[in-house]
């Protein structure tokens, strides 16, 4: 019996281990991790000031409506843009019947060392005129480290790649209620537009 | 004292290859999945193998504590296959020096283990982890989602395909050590 223990022991610790590192079998990608440990929803967004691409200051929390909030960055190589280009169809898609009266998109980018208020307004007229109630908007007077807190807490991982050009980021997109609690998170990875629409719709509809 | 220069040369040998690897190649090895998965983490574990060959009076004698210590060398291996534990060794080259001396260390227990333990266990020990590196692989060769950040989907595909030829050589090591040890054992009686 007595030699049954150390592997018995040392298996126990091995299993707690991994437990730990993946939030109890659950979180094996930086990305669900972060997005574990913000904490389960509804929650209440982080604030932070942003400004907008016509240099209006303002809040999430100060909306009174629902905004959907992505997080990206301009240099991005590609995913960025295909989520965006994702939110371009879903803007579409319930503009006007929802946007901007009852849904506003936010667009953040997290790059504050490189994108600036004359870059994400020219991002944005790439995707013509017709893009109602979507703003693309930068932290506004928040430092590097205060914005990463921000970003834990929100539940995105978001770090540079050794070498500096590459953001390694999470791609989620936060439904914020009118009481400023994040009600629904959706995956673009994991899930098409027409789910994510019903989802914003069947939240907005209570 | 032939036998002491040669060993000293081994160990040095061992020392600098682990520096080069863990330090100035660092960054060629972090630069694609299939490196980093593929040649970096087995590169670590094989000197940890040659470690142990020359440091052949460190034994694990007890079965019970050799299991304990295969356990151990099974749950780093899983840990480091981890999705997030292969970004986090990305952004940060600190953490992936953990992995290093974790893999070296893997390596090196592994043979002290192995030169004592029982038939029964050498072919288990194999198989598992054939079967669990195959899992990995087709896991990665079938996802469409790309795991890793700091990689890409084609990166994180191509790796998968090795994972599924390294799990098939470790079948096939598993089936040599059955068959050969099954042969030896008819031969004694």
């Amino acid at each position: 019996m007595k030699k049954i223990l150390p592997p018995l022991l040392v298996l126990a610790v091995c299993v707690a281990i991994l437990w730990k590192w993946t939030y109890g079998f659950s979180a094996f990608t930086v990305f669900s991790y972060t997005l574990r440990e913000a904490g389960a929803i509804p929650r209440i967004f982080p604030d932070a000031a942003l400004i907008d691409q016509d240099s209006s200051v303002f809040h999430i929390k100060d909306k009174q409506k629902y905004v959907l909030v992505n997080f990206v960055y301009l240099n991005c190589p590609y995913v960025c843009h295909k989520v965006n280009n994702r939110l371009e169809e879903i803007d579409k898609a319930i503009s006007p019947e929802i946007i901007p009266s009852q849904l506003e998109l936010v667009t953040v980018s997290f790059d504050v060392g490189n994108d600036n208020i004359r870059k994400i307004k020219n991002y944005r007229n790439r995707f013509g005129s017709d893009i109602h109630g979507w703003s693309f908007a930068l932290p506004h007077q928040t430092s590097q480290s205060e914005f990463d807190t921000f970003l834990l807490r929100a539940g995105i991982w978001a770090k540079a790649a050794p070498g500096g050009s590459i953001i390694n980021h999470s791609i989620y997109l936060f439904l914020v209620s009118p009481e400023n609690k994040i009600v629904k998170i959706f995956d673009p990875a994991r899930e098409d537009d027409a789910s994510i629409i019903e989802k914003i719709r069947s939240c907005i509809k209570g | 004292m032939h036998k002491r220069i040669k060993d000293s040369a081994l160990l040095l040998t061992i020392g600098v290859l682990f520096f080069v690897f863990s330090f100035p190649m660092n960054d060629w090895f972090s630069l694609t999945m299939p490196r980093h998965q593929v040649l970096q983490l087995p590169a670590m574990f094989t000197l940890g193998i040659a470690l142990a060959i020359l440091f052949k009076k460190v034994n694990i004698h007890a079965i019970s504590w050799g299991i304990a210590v295969l356990i151990m060398v099974m749950t780093s291996l899983i840990f480091w296959m981890l999705p997030r534990s292969i970004d986090l060794t990305i952004v940060y080259p600190w953490f992936n020096r953990v992995m290093h001396v974790t893999m070296l260390m893997a390596g090196f227990f592994t043979i002290t283990v192995w030169r004592n333990i029982i038939f029964e266990i050498k072919i288990t020990f194999p198989g598992m982890v054939a079967a669990m590196v195959l899992a990995t692989g087709l896991a990665l060769r079938t996802f469409t989602i790309l795991l890793c950040s700091s990689f890409t989907l084609e990166q994180q595909k191509e790796t998968g395909l090795y994972l599924i030829v390294i799990g098939f050589v470790l079948f096939v090591f598993m089936l040599t050590i059955l068959f050969r040890e099954l042969g030896r054992a008819k031969k004694e009686e």
